[in-house]
């Protein structure tokens, strides 16, 4: 299983702490991995990515942000109040996320042929986020900007379970 | 035979209106109809910005296609955007041809073969409602040829 990024955002709508692994491979002779062409409007009425910078680190956080937000919203307006959205899959990568009761968001990209990673999200929640950020006496109770989230104990734990735990499934 | 239940079919046109709309099975909730589209058009938008989002580098581009060229590309290897959804209670499927329509199939979250089901859809979508006269592209579709074959379809698998 490839593992390419993982992000957790606060009940305020921000991103708290991401982490991102071998994402953008090789990229095929031009500096963008997305593929060029010289098409602005495809026949699909998508605007093609050649017109596209690559976007900065937070705006990608901020798009998966919004993305999962909606999706979670029509989860619910179709599937009913108790439902709630799990993953989707492209072509390309799989989207796992997991939401805990204070609405804290754990999300993470990996190829597309990976299995449900719902359970690995829960477990980085309660072994890993409460021992190391929300237990820490220094760590502040909200984290603006991601403040306290990033300490040494939680990314070494992080990198420790997805050696163990993401990876080898 | 394997118990089946698909919820529901969506159309969405390229532009992201909702061009038609059918329930076959209770399991949703029932929604206004404006709130069906506003739910077509929200996919719509999330559909795109799933394609953005792709961490992976997708499959490699062929070199003619990157020279410019107004014709739009037969070869498509752009990321081909959400295609499976789940969720607690339900699991969509999205098929989006290649002139951009998207086929929203909403079925129990363990349905097996729903590709096969998306691909005869789209076969009575061709046969019914491009081939017919009278159907304006981008327009709701009013064919009764294509509820009635989707009826049987379902029904008869269901």
């Amino acid at each position: 299983m490839i593992l390419y990024s993982f992000y957790i955002f606060d009940r305020h709508t921000e991103c708290i702490y991401s982490r991102k692994w071998n994402t953008r491979p090789i990229s095929s002779s031009t500096k963008s991995a997305r593929p060029q062409s010289g098409v602005s409007i495809t026949s699909n009425g998508d605007v093609a990515p050649a017109t596209r910078k690559a976007l900065s680190k937070e705006d990608d956080a901020k798009l998966i942000f919004g993305l999962v937000f909606s999706l979670r919203n029509m989860a619910q307006k179709l599937g009913g109040e108790d439902d709630s959205f799990l993953c989707y899959r492209t072509g390309e990568y799989k989207l796992h996320y997991y939401e805990t009761p204070t609405r804290l968001k754990f999300v993470m990209l990996t190829d597309h042929g990976a299995k449900t990673q719902r359970s690995a999200l829960h477990q980085i929640w309660a072994l890993l986020y409460v021992e190391y950020v929300v237990k820490n006496p220094l760590s502040p109770v909200e984290h603006p900007g991601g403040i306290g989230v990033a300490n040494v104990m939680f990314e070494q734990g992080l990198d420790a379970f997805v050696e163990r735990v993401v990876l080898p499934t | 035979m394997v118990y089946r239940v698909v919820f529901a079919l969506f159309i969405i046109s390229k532009a992201g209106g909702l061009i038609y709309n059918r329930e076959f099975h209770a399991g949703l909730s029932k929604l206004e109809a404006n709130d069906y589209l506003i739910v077509a058009g929200t996919f719509h938008g999330i559909h795109a910005i799933t394609k953005q989002l792709c961490p992976a580098a997708a499959a490699p581009t062929p070199p003619a296609i990157t020279t410019p060229s107004l014709a739009p590309s037969p070869f498509p290897s752009r990321p081909s955007g959400l295609e499976v959804l789940e969720t607690q209670n339900f699991r969509m499927q999205c098929f989006q041809t290649q002139t951009g329509v998207k086929f929203l199939l909403f079925t129990e979250p363990h349905q097996p073969n729903v590709d096969t089901m998306m691909r005869r859809i789209y076969e009575l979508y061709a046969d019914y409602v491009m081939k017919n006269p009278f159907y304006t592209v981008e327009m709701p579709i009013r064919c009764e040829k294509f509820d009635r074959g989707l009826d049987g379809f379902v029904k008869v698998r269901s």
